[in-house]
């Protein structure tokens, strides 16, 4: 099915393009200098349309056809068995799927049986109706295309502004996304503060959302997220004391000091920081960090627990490490030499011309780069679940153990309660992270506006 | 260009200066980019109080001789200077001549304009507040006005100091970043094609600022207009592949060359 949708794609649009070069250069009648548009541009005018004629009507065929196969087997299956619910007749649906496509189903019985039986036949016709229609589509688009050129048809123009359009509707798809997500935060949040008082979530110091569950219902005086919202402040704020400074020491001694040979060797080293799994941070955080703090710790003679802050946030900073040098000396970097030349010129040294001149004009680009590593530490979840622990104290010791809002949305969507109870406690700590650190974007923006300094 | 030939160098303003104070004294100075050799056993001494104007064809070596008067070559890691460059009797080479200082008594201005993306104010208080020329607030006001007045830009300027330098027009930058170098003070003033990316309105305003600070300052400019060398300078240079083919009089180099290839460069024949 798949492969035959794109040999029959691959087809038209390659099939396009010779006929309408071919075309084109036929109108021209051996002066190709009359054409307005040379004959590449009518080729690819022609293929671009006739592509995305098939694609869409593929698309749409596939669409309706599956809407119309779903309510025609629901129909079938009403039927045969009207007392049914509705999650038992999807799951009926979807065995038959599976006996018709040669799956596993989860039993087989006469009623899969007979609904398979139909699906197999309305499978059939989708496989032959869908690349049909795209076949007939493409067609279609391709006769009118190879029709439309002449010598003066603007071929060149349109095939950009088809272009373009496809670079609009990538950047809509990315807008969509984020509007989509944001959406389906807002709906569950709200049902969440229906049933719980903003406050006692935001100031609440007791987090154990899922104890009341059996009687089905949170219990208000346990959802109470202060906890987790002090444990990710404190291993966030650990993480970026440890990843801003090295990050951008390293930056300005690549960019500014390095000579290129050891530039060209350090800086794919520290790319390769960046591209460790974080998972294995985490157990390096875990098995390796947690021991030696413990260790100093105990030596000086304070309690420290197995799964600390200090331990999780000390390596979450290293993590980030690379996200923040590597950027940084990216925008060092693209800071002109004619300024550098034009500090020296004036009797200041290296370090002054990079404190005075380089930093303050590379400045929205490092906080940039610093609000990359703070939204990474914000969001990072492995470490602290390996090595900070799960417990919700509400602490500002590092040398406890602490949790964060991203943990426990992991705890409570991969648990084994109903997804349902646990939605609206994870909702609602998602929401609380997205705020924040959308706020957090906005002020530091401001704050670069208003002491940048642009040098173009 | 809006001058021709004819007016400008068959009259040029700059009459046979008097002997000055010599300034900068070189001999044999050589200057290598990794492989290439740049500079050729050069030898130039360089006045005080008048403008020297270094002339000739791209890749002629003056800007680079021009960049070893206040050692910005030791910015270019492969850049090599040997030979005897001396700066008031003393060798700006010596290992223990500090280079930042000594860019402080030779401050440069660039082909294109670099004002910092700080205010006009900052721009030029950079170098004072670095060498700590002034000991308050007030001097440093007077300094700074002092500098952009010299420059030509105060009464531009004066209502819009905290306005940042890059919002000024392309002439104005210039001329900003001359304020920046005589803030300094220094003695020497380098102007490595200070005009080239200016048009013919701000070029003008330029060389009459150039004209105004000779007599406080030694100046060397590179120029590609002969136009501007006859109209500024007192001394001509003519490089040509790294070698100092003539060096005299403005008026003698125009009027009268001694070697035939400055006689064709000044007449258009090649560069």
């Amino acid at each position: 099915m798949f492969g035959l949708m794109a040999l029959i794609l691959a087809v038209l649009t390659i099939a396009a393009y010779v006929l309408g070069r071919r075309r084109a250069t036929a109108a021209a009648g051996g002066d190709l200098s009359v054409l307005h548009s040379r004959p590449v541009y009518h080729g690819a005018y022609a293929a671009l349309l006739t592509f995305l004629a098939a694609f869409a009507a593929a698309a749409v065929a596939a669409l309706v056809l599956r809407w119309f196969v779903d309510g025609s087997l629901n129909s079938l299956i009403s039927e045969l068995a009207p007392s049914l619910s509705s999650i038992e007749r999807d799951l009926v649906r979807s065995d038959a799927a599976a006996i018709s496509g040669g799956g596993f189903p989860s039993r087989v019985d006469e009623l899969r049986q007979t609904v398979a039986a139909r699906h197999g036949t309305l499978a059939g016709l989708s496989a032959v109706l869908i690349p049909g229609l795209a076949l007939a589509a493409g067609l279609a688009t391709l006769w009118t295309a190879l029709k439309r050129v002449n010598v003066d048809f603007r071929a060149r123009n349109l095939s950009e502004r088809i272009v373009m359009g496809v670079l609009i509707a990538a950047a809509v798809v990315a807008i969509l996304t984020t509007v989509g997500i944001l959406t389906s935060l807002i709906g569950e949040t709200a049902r969440f503060f229906s049933q719980i008082p903003v406050h006692k979530f935001l100031f609440g110091s007791t987090w154990s959302p899922l104890s009341g569950v059996f009687e089905g219902r949170l219990d208000q005086e346990r959802v109470g997220a202060l906890p987790l919202f002090a444990g990710t402040l404190l291993i966030t704020f650990i993480a970026m004391l440890v990843a801003l400074p090295i990050g951008l020491f390293a930056a300005i001694y690549l960019a500014e000091y390095a000579s290129p040979r050891m530039r060209s060797t350090v800086k794919p080293i520290l790319e390769i920081l960046a591209g460790v799994p974080t998972v294995v941070y985490g157990f390096f955080a875990a098995i390796t960090v947690a021991p030696v703090i413990r260790g100093i710790g105990e030596a000086l003679g304070l309690s420290v627990a197995s799964e600390s802050a200090l331990g999780a946030g000390l390596v979450m900073g290293v993590m980030i490490i690379p996200f923040i040098s590597s950027l940084s000396d990216d925008v060092i970097t693209a800071v002109p030499q004619a300024l550098r030349d034009g500090s020296l010129g004036l009797g200041s040294t290296h370090a002054e011309t990079i404190k005075k001149v380089v930093l303050p004009a590379a400045l929205p680009g490092l906080v940039s780069a610093a609000l990359l590593g703070f939204a990474r530490a914000i969001g990072e979840t492995m470490i602290v679940v390996m090595a900070a622990g799960q417990g919700a104290n509400f602490t500002f010791n590092p040398l406890e153990a602490v949790t964060t809002v991203t943990v426990q949305i992991v705890m409570l969507i991969t648990g084994d309660t109903e997804a349902s109870t646990a939605a609206g406690p994870a909702f609602a700590l998602g929401f609380t992270l997205f705020v924040v650190t959308l706020g957090f974007n906005i002020v530091a923006q401001r704050l670069v506006r208003k002491y940048r300094e642009a040098y173009d | 260009m809006t001058l021709t030939m004819e007016n400008s160098v068959g009259a040029p303003a700059a009459q046979a200066a008097p002997r000055n104070d010599l300034k900068f004294a070189c001999r044999g100075v050589n200057v290598h980019y990794g492989d290439a050799h740049a500079i050729k056993d050069l030898a130039i001494d360089i006045e005080d109080r008048l403008v020297t104007a270094f002339i000739g064809p791209s890749g002629c070596g003056k800007s680079t001789f021009l960049r070893c008067l206040n050692r910005m070559n030791d910015t270019i890691a492969i850049c090599r200077v040997t030979g005897d460059l001396k700066l008031d009797g003393e060798d700006i080479y010596a290992p223990r001549v500090d280079p930042v200082q000594l860019r402080a008594r030779v401050g440069m201005v660039f082909q294109k304009p670099n004002p910092f993306p700080k205010s006009i104010y900052d721009n030029v208080a950079y170098g004072p507040r670095i060498h700590g020329l002034t000991s308050n607030r007030e001097e440093l006001d007077e300094l700074v006005e002092a500098s952009l007045t010299k420059a030509g830009l105060w009464n531009e300027v004066k209502d819009r100091l905290d306005k940042p330098g890059t919002g000024l027009s392309g002439g104005q930058q210039q001329r900003l970043c001359i304020a920046r170098a005589i803030a300094t003070k220094p003695e020497v003033l380098l102007m490595d094609e200070p005009c080239s990316a200016l048009d013919p309105i701000a070029t003008d305003r330029i060389e009459q600022l150039i004209g105004e600070l000779r007599s406080q300052f030694c100046i060397v400019i590179v120029t590609h207009s002969m136009q501007q060398a006859a109209r500024v300078s007192q001394k001509t240079a003519f490089f040509h592949l790294g070698h100092l083919v003539e060096y005299g009089d403005t008026t003698d180099i125009f009027n009268k060359p001694r070697d035939k290839r400055t006689e064709d460069y000044i007449n258009g024949r090649f560069g």
